[in-house]
């Protein structure tokens, strides 16, 4: 070999060990891409699937109307419960050390961890078989087949999601507020409403907004105690199922478009009102 | 005025132990210890965020060991200063207005009277967010005393301030206490701080109270091994100051120390242990002081030895173990010891 062949070889020594040493970055960097693209290309495989003209029929027509309609309210009033629930509970679970605190805890999570078809059931059997559940119906509060169902399984479902956000929120509030609001001159609940509540506004927003957009979304649990009748509790994921199920593919599509929207535009938010993503 | 009587509380790793205290009305008294001491819960009992697990607390001999704090009328300032964040400076000092019910008129002034005391009023619409320590720290004793406290308690208040700052505060507590003759209650690490600002001090060990008496007298006779570490009291000494062209004169028992520290009358000085250098004979240097005396005691404290030399007073030096060893020092040996009028501090 002549010096030039031996500075060649060098170089490309030198590159293939670059090359080595970035394989590492360059393949992990790969499944991420892979990944991304994946996701991206089946949200606009959906969007794209039918023409635009029949998307926006679909979206007018009277069942899809229907089903955003209700879909809207039922998610709001579950929001608002678990917002009304969860407040307090967290609150107590941030700040006071008691026996069967950790048992208490997991306790609050297992809807968490429960298939929603499994917590619809156990909704439909207290709420339908039961004497509890039959005298609330003779009162007129009917859960089974009814929007107040839907609700009612949203709200189950999605409750640790708040009361996790919650907790840790309330958890990263130093108590001393709250000490110094005592000394001057408010109550306990006063003390909360005035000072830890404001302070844990975007842990509120974010834990609204993440309960809410799972409420939009939320089918098994809800299949279960309210059924599924069109223009009844017809909610936009049981109207894909039952349009999907029937061959109703515009309508189907349409309610898929509007969860998707619905969903990228609630991740938006959440991201931006908090590092609480890390809760989960 | 404050009484507590055998308070004991037990607070995770935090605890106190039958603790008792009398600070009378108008009184600036301090309590120093180390960090994990128990001085927060103390001032925390006494605010009555906690109730204590035994033992009572009494202000103008009225029990109020089961009131809540809104009902005490004592006031409470935190290191860290815990201003309301979602709000305003204005909004923050007035908090407590609502339970006080002053009045439309009234309360407004209230609110102009003490961010002028504070030198606040300029901030009055800002976010405490954006806010020196210095600032929001007074902003937070504004706050508290909006309340009319009769007592206001102070946990470490000027603990987290740069040295400058520090000082100012530390003169602004003084002229707020002779202002409005609260009762304060102000805890601290620092023993410059309890010097200048108390009347009377207390020190605090592992969730007691070790010592309480005036702070010059806690200095000269600390009562317990403890006490006397804790307040580092070497070379600690009390005397007449008078200051010519730039120049302190000290005259400690007829000794004349000499300090670039400009401060007259009765003062008290320290100089550091490793701040004084030790011979065998007399040092030409440029440094003021200089004495003459015998060896008293030698500790042996590993890397450092520490020597207590008889000039007159007890002064003791810090060496290196092999500077002591290689000047052969013993008890009863005659040596000289210097130091410079710059380290020598007065307060």
């Amino acid at each position: 070999m002549n010096t030039s062949e031996i500075k060649g070889y060098h170089s490309a020594l030198k590159i293939f060990s670059r090359l080595r040493e970035s394989s590492f970055k360059i393949i992990t960097m790969t499944f991420g891409l892979v990944l991304a693209v994946f996701i991206v290309a089946l949200l606009i495989g959906v969007v794209t699937h039918t023409t635009p003209k029949a998307l926006l029929e679909s979206l007018l027509s009277g069942e899809i109307q229907f089903a955003i309609r209700l879909s809207l309210i039922t998610s709001v009033i579950s929001t608002i419960f678990c917002i009304v629930v969860s407040v307090p509970a967290a609150y107590a679970l941030a700040r006071y050390n008691f026996p069967g605190k950790n048992i208490l805890n997991t306790i609050l999570d297992v809807p968490l961890a429960l298939p929603p078809l499994v917590a619809g059931v156990a909704l439909l059997i207290l709420f339908g078989t039961t004497s509890f559940g039959k005298g609330l119906a003779e009162a007129g509060i009917k859960f089974v087949f009814t929007p107040l169902g839907i609700i009612l399984a949203q709200f189950f479902v999605n409750m640790p999601f708040m009361f996790r956000v919650l907790r840790s929120t309330f958890q990263g509030i130093n108590p001393r507020y709250e000490y110094v609001a005592q000394t001057l001159g408010s109550t306990e609940a006063g003390a909360f409403w005035r000072v830890t509540l404001p302070m844990a506004r975007n842990g509120l927003m974010a834990g609204s907004i993440i309960t809410w957009c799972r409420g939009i979304g939320e089918f098994g649990a809800a299949l279960m105690v309210a059924g599924s009748t069109r223009m009844q509790t017809e909610t936009l994921p049981i109207s894909l199922y039952l349009n999907m199920s029937c061959g109703e593919l515009p309508l189907a599509i349409a309610s898929a478009t509007i969860l998707i929207v619905i969903s990228l535009i609630s991740l938006f938010i959440f991201e931006r009102f908090s590092g609480f993503a890390r809760v989960f | 005025m404050v009484r507590v009587e055998n308070i004991s509380k037990t607070l995770g790793e935090f605890f106190l132990k039958d603790v008792s205290l009398d600070v009378g009305d108008g009184e600036y008294f301090m309590i120093l210890g180390p960090t994990g001491a128990g001085k927060t819960i103390l001032l925390e009992t006494v605010a009555g965020i906690y109730p204590p697990d035994k033992g009572r607390v009494y202000l103008n001999d009225r029990d109020i060991s089961r009131l809540p704090p809104r009902k005490r009328n004592i006031g409470m300032v935190y290191q860290d200063y815990m201003l309301f964040p979602h709000l305003t400076v204005e909004q923050n000092i007035k908090y407590g207005l609502r339970s006080r019910k002053l009045g439309k008129q009234k309360g407004p002034q209230r609110v102009d009277e003490l961010a002028n005391l504070l030198g606040v009023t300029h901030l009055l619409h800002r976010h405490p967010g954006t806010l020196s320590g210095g600032e929001k720290q007074r902003i937070a004793i504004a706050r508290a005393l909006i309340m009319e406290p009769e007592v206001l308690l102070l946990d470490e208040p000027l603990s987290a301030l740069d040295s400058e700052t520090r000082a100012k505060l530390r003169k602004e507590l003084r002229r707020i206490h002779a202002l409005t003759s609260t009762t304060m209650i102000h805890v601290t690490h620092s023993f410059d701080e309890a010097f200048l600002l108390g009347s009377r001090m207390a020190i605090m060990n592992h969730g007691e109270i070790v010592q309480v008496g005036e702070p010059s007298e806690v200095f000269r006779k600390p009562n317990s091994k403890f006490a006397a570490e804790f307040l580092g009291v070497t070379n600690v000494f009390r005397g007449e100051s008078r200051v010519d062209k730039g120049i302190a004169y000290i005259d400690i028992n007829g000794l004349r120390v000499t300090s670039t520290d400009n401060r007259e009358g009765q003062v008290y000085l320290s100089i550091r242990p490793e701040d004084i250098l030790v011979s065998l004979s007399p040092l030409e240097s440029s440094a003021r002081n200089s004495f003459q005396g015998k060896v008293q005691d030698i500790s042996d404290a590993g890397i450092i030895v520490r020597i207590t030399v008889d000039v007159g007073l007890p002064l003791v030096a810090a060496i290196t173990r092999h500077s002591f060893l290689d000047m052969g020092l013993q008890q009863g040996m005659n040596v000289f010891l210097t130091f410079k009028a710059i380290d020598v501090h007065i307060f």
